[in-house]
């Protein structure tokens, strides 16, 4: 590696004292696991420094993602610019983050309308079970407006330093050669609505990708394409005394009339409730699972308006390529979404943070150029903390999703406390805590008898059927 | 089962006593359930939200009985903002003698003192299908409270375990016997030789394998889906590392 860097070192324009002194070094320092960040970091062993000028990263998309990585990657000295399309964007969303973004992104308490401490699981035969028992006091799901909430986060990047343009982002000039620049091709609105807005271009070094599911940037490098599910949701105002029961409850209902293999919900907004349901496999009848939800909530949403139509796709799994180059994907732009329960936000916020880590890491605060190899850091650090949360979902998703009788088992599943309290875990803080072993082995045994006592009844029903 | 058939058939008491009539008895039950399923579901395909009306009309006997409802008409949807929902709660509801209180009541299910679990079993189930055919509203007022727990296991491995585990047993026992008699003939090894053989001991765990996840000729195709199933969304996280580098600078990588 060492002689790599040495030849690739004469090629380039500046050298400077600092590079020679690296160099000398041992190869070894040059390794990425022998990397400290409080030491001099050993950048791309090729990258030069920039001269008269920091680096300049495009944010391309405003929500979560793209706020949180605008903020770090100001705060970190880069230039950075954040290009979103729509100030005042709703984005149709279910607007629940867990305990862990509070905390970790310093989000001030007043952007969460509702603090969700109680959960209610209806199963296909209607058996509802109540979740939440387990929760201590200062602990809950906190629901947000995304329009809130985004705009908060692009406020902040703003505040450490980012340029905040609002625009739509068109098409991209792919670089020639490893350290020219990317031509960004955008629509500036200045911030005026409905005009056509005055076509630009710019040039940066390098792009996050933070625009959503149907992310321009991903098709600009050829990222492949991903299944997504469609999430439909209907805003409904509800009269007060039926919002009472909303008041911290979210419901989630299981069935196939209510989707094939995702579920109905009822959240509770600001002043309303959103209910909606997903399909990956069925999206042409979703309108049908949509009266189902609401057919099964109708007496608890009795004599509400809906307000509010809104739909979305949602990605399954993630893109088969996550960036090129100098060009990265996160959040739902790079498929971050959970299975199981479709939870996108901490995850969209926290890919676009550690996305911008490692370009200020991986740039010596903007100072030398970056290439692959740093934003590769970025999705092996991504694949080895998360990876394990999204199979254990996948697994969930697959075996409690497929049918009636296992929805069924998995609401009985739900009641158990030691299944809450794991659960909830997981969800608030995002690790797995270990269990007891002895715990475990009991929840074995009674998932086996829940799975085995739905399919009994199953085959019971089929057995009535002839 | 005959009950069962006698339940859902339309009241006609005196074909009861005809045995002739069973069989059609059968599908014209067939065709009034599926009947009513298709309307329900016809229901909620059109926009509106009004209950099902359609009835069947009650029987006498206590099975699942429909309540005729009033039609109520819902507000026209229109294509502004604002939608109302209907603003009443009648519904075709499940309703049994036996279902107090969101479960079962036991008592009502008792023969000769004892809890007679296999017909709580069975009901259980058909509040589940008549569910599944009509689904309906949850609401707070009447909650579900029943968990098939109750009913204790050695019931469930009665009813369930014990029959296709006689079944399996005696395909294994039948596959057993022939190929024991089978290599025998062949190979003259007796069967407390083949024992001590490896290959009639791989044999023999492929025999029991086969009976045990082979046991519809769907199966087969249902493992193979299931191997693949099972890694497909760890490839799809593996993609991103199986590009070619596409990078130009001179380095590296891993």
């Amino acid at each position: 590696m060492a002689t790599f860097a040495l030849k690739s070192f004469t090629g380039l324009r500046h050298s400077s004292t600092d590079h020679t002194t690296l160099l000398s070094h041992a190869p070894s320092s040059l390794s990425r696991s022998q990397r400290r960040t409080s030491l001099k970091v050993t950048a791309s062993r090729a990258s030069p420094k920039l001269s008269n000028r920091n680096l300049r990263v495009a944010v391309i998309g405003g929500g979560p993602a793209g706020g949180a990585a605008a903020e770090t990657l100001a705060q970190g000295g880069i230039e950075t610019i954040l290009i979103e399309r729509k100030m005042d964007n709703c984005k149709p969303c279910g607007g629940a983050i867990p305990l862990c973004m509070v905390g970790e992104f310093n989000l001030p308490l007043d952007i969460i309308d509702r603090r969700v401490t109680k959960m209610k699981m209806i199963s296909p035969s209607n058996i509802a079970v109540d979740i939440g028992r387990t929760l201590k006091e200062h602990e809950y799901i906190g629901m947000v407006r995304r329009e809130v909430l985004d705009q908060y986060l692009r406020e902040r990047a703003e505040k450490s330093g980012a340029t905040v343009i609002n625009g739509l982002f068109l098409k991209m000039d792919l670089p020639e050669d490893w350290d020219s620049p990317y031509v960004l091709h955008y629509t500036e609105y200045d911030g005026k609505t409905g005009a056509t807005g005055q076509k630009k271009t710019m040039e940066v070094d390098a792009v996050i990708g933070a625009d959503g599911a149907n992310s321009r940037v991903a098709k600009s490098i050829g990222a492949g394409d991903y299944d997504y599910a469609i999430a439909f949701q209907e805003r409904i105002r509800i009269p007060d005394d039926k919002m009472t029961y909303y008041e911290d409850l979210a419901e989630m209902y299981v069935g196939d009339d209510v989707s094939p293999d995702f579920y109905g919900w009822v959240f509770p907004k600001c002043d309303h409730v959103a209910v909606g349901t997903g399909t990956v496999t069925h999206k042409g009848d979703i309108k049908k699972f949509q009266l189902a939800t609401r057919n099964r909530a109708k007496d608890k949403i009795l004599g509400g308006k809906i307000i509010r139509v809104e739909a979305h796709p949602i990605p399954e799994h993630p893109r088969p390529r996550r960036l090129s180059k100098r060009v990265a994907l996160v959040g739902d732009a790079a498929g971050y979404v959970t299975k199981c329960s479709g939870e996108g936000i901490y995850f969209a916020a926290k890919s676009g943070r550690m996305c911008a880590e490692a370009i200020v890491e991986g740039s010596q605060n903007g100072k030398k150029m970056i290439d692959e190899s740093d934003l590769r850091k970025y999705l092996e650090k991504w694949d080895k903390t998360y990876l394990p949360t999204y199979r254990v979902l996948d697994v969930l998703q697959k075996v409690f999703y497929r049918s009636n009788p296992a929805r069924e088992a998995f609401v009985e599943m739900c009641g158990d406390e030691y299944v809450q309290k794991m659960t909830f875990d997981s969800y608030l803080y995002k690790r797995v805590a270990p269990g007891s072993p002895l715990e475990d082995l009991k929840l074995a045994v009674n998932t086996i008898g829940s799975v085995f006592r739905a399919n009994a009844l199953r085959r019971e029903i089929e057995k009535l059927n002839v | 089962m005959s009950i069962s058939m006698a339940l859902f058939s339309p009241p006609i008491s005196s074909s009861l006593q005809n045995p002739n009539l069973i069989l059609p008895k059968i599908s014209l039950s067939l065709l009034s359930t599926k009947r009513f399923s298709l309307l329900s579901r016809a229901s909620s395909e059109n926009g509106t939200s009004t209950p099902d009306s359609a009835a069947v009309s009650a029987t006498t006997v206590e099975i699942p009985k429909p309540v005729e409802d009033v039609p109520v008409k819902p507000p026209v949807e229109s294509s502004s903002d604002e939608t109302d929902l209907p603003t009443t709660t009648t519904e075709i509801k499940f309703q049994d003698a036996k279902w107090v209180d969101g479960t079962w009541d036991l008592k009502q299910f008792e023969k000769q003192g004892k809890t007679d679990w296999d017909s709580v079993i069975v009901a259980e189930a058909k509040r589940r299908k008549w569910l599944e055919d009509n689904p309906e509203t949850t609401t707070n007022d009447e909650p579900v409270l029943f968990d098939t727990s109750i009913i204790p296991w050695w019931a469930w491995m009665k009813r369930y375990h014990l029959p296709e585990a006689e079944l399996l047993n005696g395909r294994a026992a039948m596959i057993g016997f022939f190929m024991a008699y089978f290599v025998d003939s062949l190979t003259g090894v007796g069967l407390v030789d083949q024992m001590g053989n490896f290959f009639c001991k791989t044999l023999l765990f492929v025999a029991v394998a086969g009976v045990l996840f082979i046991r519809k000729n769907e199966d087969l195709d249902k493992l193979k889906g299931l191997i693949e199933e099972t890694t497909l969304y760890d490839k799809q996280w593996q993609a991103a590392w199986k590009e070619p580098e596409s990078s130009s600078t001179v380095s590296s990588k891993k």
